[in-house]
């Protein structure tokens, strides 16, 4: 499924033999689903032709149920801000699995940072500092989110360039620190009563304006800047770009260390949006991430994909989600749905390089 | 429990007269913030003790390593065991791999809790009061609301594979069953995995349909403080739903002093925990002791919330 880029140094040459991108494919994907849940809305007998994403009830300005509209992205919104950096990781033929509990360590870090002295006029049950770290400014909380993130990201990226560590070992090494970590910060017990601008961070549909606003910026840079074209070179061909004067190594730990960077700022943004912080939070995002840049189309040998794949990903395990509550499905089908999916994602697109080739 | 008390205090004299007692604990999860302060409530109580010294594990939920657990406190020869078991159902794995020394079960209770040899006992609150006054108070509510004509809502539950989870929800149910509450209906009930953030999502999607509610009542806390959060995010009038959950956590309390929360169920986990080390000095001295030590559940309001701020 690699070969037609494989030592051609990325997405360039491939374009000339596509009648249209691939992020297509995706998104007739997308609104079939939508449709198979508009059907199922009007056929089954329980739901009295209720509409999945049309507005029957006159409660909205535009034709759309926007109340829909808004949490299927909105539920996927911190999730996608973590595929945004997963999806760079696995260009370079690499893999992120540390990213959820990073998430965790993150929330339960920044948010001690972000705390009130006061909660309806009693203290803080949850301070986690004295007094010195109460009612900061919410820069503060965010930098050292940041600053941990990246701390963490290098890491992973020194072990995997430098010690030659497989990706897989080295993040799965620092997805049970992380978690440690989370546990460890403050006992298991949870970090709550955060700021109103440290709240104002995940309120509303902010978490979304981060992670479509991250989206365009990491698309730009992945398509027209070096930076972009250096990570894809690096995962088509590790040894070609070594001899073209890349500094592959210097590179990766970058690659790993904005990754990490942004599941750091999804950790961020999601105890900001709970207002709480909790060490079991995060569980299984890495592997949604994954999931997400997987039905956008990435290749997991590296070289190969893109931002709108990955954001289209992201809104495929949205619509199924708000899909399956839609239709009154409990959440064990939706885990066997996202499942059969992401399986049916692969083989079709194999099947599509293939006859490309 | 008063007995529980006198045994505690001669345990603690003798303590400081006799040599260091180590317990070894095993709590099912590190990470769920109700075990959290029972765990804080049992190496408190512990350290409040002259010459207890409690060594804690985490069995991450996983059965096999706390039977592990277990066998290797045995092996290095603690006097006292404490267990929050992972699955109720396997009482019997536990009690045999304690052998002949001293072992509490505490929070959940094992499936042999009848058939307990003397040497272990079992300290707990009855899981199937908290699920009951909840949603019967909630019934109340909707009655004194003026809803008693027909009301509708939803129902979150936890983790589909935790017994209380199973229990909490299927009490919501009986008490729907009941002629006096079976004016209330469930519109859809699904997981939302004890989780906050998780509980946002699944209520503004349930609320994205636009179909009117009366209420909604969740396993825990944690999911009703979500589903709330939701509520106020989508511009919903507090005062026209009754939110019900489970633990009367601080989080929780706050929320219902904000007039937010309307019912919650206090379960005494420092109590808990205390009661466990207690119980386990009290069977290494050989006394004998309740074998099943109830501490009960008390339904909080705003009208007694109170009472509970400096607790769990």
């Amino acid at each position: 499924m690699t070969d037609t880029s494989h030592g051609v140094g990325g997405l360039t040459f491939d374009k000339t033999k596509r009648s249209w991108p691939n992020e297509m494919n995706i998104f007739f994907a997308l609104l079939i689903i939508v449709i198979i849940f508009e059907i199922l809305g009007q056929i089954l007998p329980y739901m009295n032709g209720q509409s999945f994403l049309f507005d029957t009830r006159g409660r909205f300005d535009t034709i759309f149920n926007e109340a829909r509209l808004q949490i299927i992205i909105l539920q996927v919104a911190i999730i996608g801000i973590i595929a945004l950096g997963v999806t760079q990781v696995i260009i370079t033929a690499g893999i992120d699995l540390s990213s959820g509990p990073l998430v965790a360590a993150t929330a339960m870090i920044a948010m001690s940072f972000a705390q009130t002295e006061l909660v309806n006029g009693n203290p803080n049950p949850k301070a986690i500092f004295g007094l010195w770290a109460m009612d900061l400014p919410v820069i503060v909380p965010v930098v050292v989110g940041l600053l941990f993130g990246a701390m963490i990201g290098a890491i992973n990226g020194t072990f995997v360039a430098y010690f030659r560590i497989p990706p897989f070992i080295a993040t799965l090494g620092m997805f049970l620190i992380c978690r440690g970590i989370a546990l460890w910060w403050s006992a298991g017990r949870p970090v709550s009563f955060p700021t109103e601008s440290y709240k104002f961070i995940g309120s509303g549909m902010m978490p979304v304006v981060w992670f479509l606003s991250l989206a365009v910026i990491f698309h730009i840079i992945l398509r027209y800047t070096v930076y972009g074209k250096h990570t894809y070179a690096i995962g088509s061909n590790e040894e070609a770009a070594r001899m073209s004067g890349i500094n592959v190594r210097r590179h990766k730990v970058m690659v790993y260390m904005i990754a990490s960077m942004l599941a750091a700022f999804a950790g961020v943004v999601l105890s900001a949006k709970a207002s709480t912080a909790q060490a079991g939070m995060g569980e299984f995002y890495e592997l949604f991430a994954i999931a997400m840049a997987v039905i956008g189309g990435i290749s997991l040998t590296g070289g190969r994909g893109s931002i709108i794949g990955t954001v289209l990903g992201a809104m495929v395990l949205g619509v199924i989600r708000s899909g399956f509550t839609f239709v009154k499905l409990d959440g064990s089908y939706q885990l066997m749905a996202m499942g059969g999916i992401i399986i049916a994602a692969v083989i079709l697109d194999q099947y599509r390089q293939r006859n490309r080739a | 429990m008063k007995k529980t008390l006198i045994f505690a205090g001669l345990a603690s004299l003798l303590a400081t007269t006799a040599m260091a007692q180590e317990i070894g604990a095993t709590i099912s999860r590190f990470d769920d913030n109700w075990l959290t302060v029972m765990r804080n409530g049992m190496t408190e109580h512990a350290d409040s003790l002259d010459g207890v010294s409690l060594q804690m594990e985490d069995a991450t939920d996983d059965l096999a390593k706390q039977i592990d657990q277990v066998k290797n406190f045995v092996a290095s020869g603690v006097d006292a065991i404490i267990v929050n078991i992972v699955d109720t159902s396997a009482g019997a794995a536990i009690t045999e791999a304690a052998g002949g020394t001293p072992l509490v079960f505490v929070n959940r209770e094992p499936d042999n809790v009848n058939d307990l040899p003397p040497t272990q006992a079992f300290v707990a609150s009855n899981e199937i009061e908290s699920g009951t006054l909840s949603a019967f108070q909630i019934c109340n509510n909707l009655r004194a609301d003026g809803k008693a004509g027909g009301a509708r809502g939803y129902l979150m539950n936890g983790q589909l594979s935790n017994q209380a989870a199973v229990q909490r929800s299927k009490d919501v149910h009986d008490v729907i069953g009941m002629d006096m509450c079976n004016f209330m209906t469930i519109i859809d009930e699904q997981t939302a995995n004890w989780s906050r953030d998780e509980a946002q999502d699944l209520m503004t999607n349930w609320m994205s349909s636009g179909e009117p509610f009366d209420f909604v009542l969740a396993n825990n806390d944690e999911m009703a403080i979500g589903a709330i959060q939701a509520m106020k995010a989508a511009g919903m009038d507090m005062a026209s739903v009754q939110v019900g959950g489970v633990d009367a956590s601080q989080d929780a309390l706050l929320t219902m002093q904000s007039g937010d929360y309307d019912v919650t169920v206090f379960q005494d986990a420092f109590g808990q925990g205390a009661g466990s080390v207690d119980t386990a000095l009290a069977l290494v001295k050989g006394m004998a002791v309740d074998q099943k030590v109830y501490i009960p559940f008390v339904l909080v309001t705003p009208a007694n919330m109170g009472d509970f701020l400096s607790k769990n």
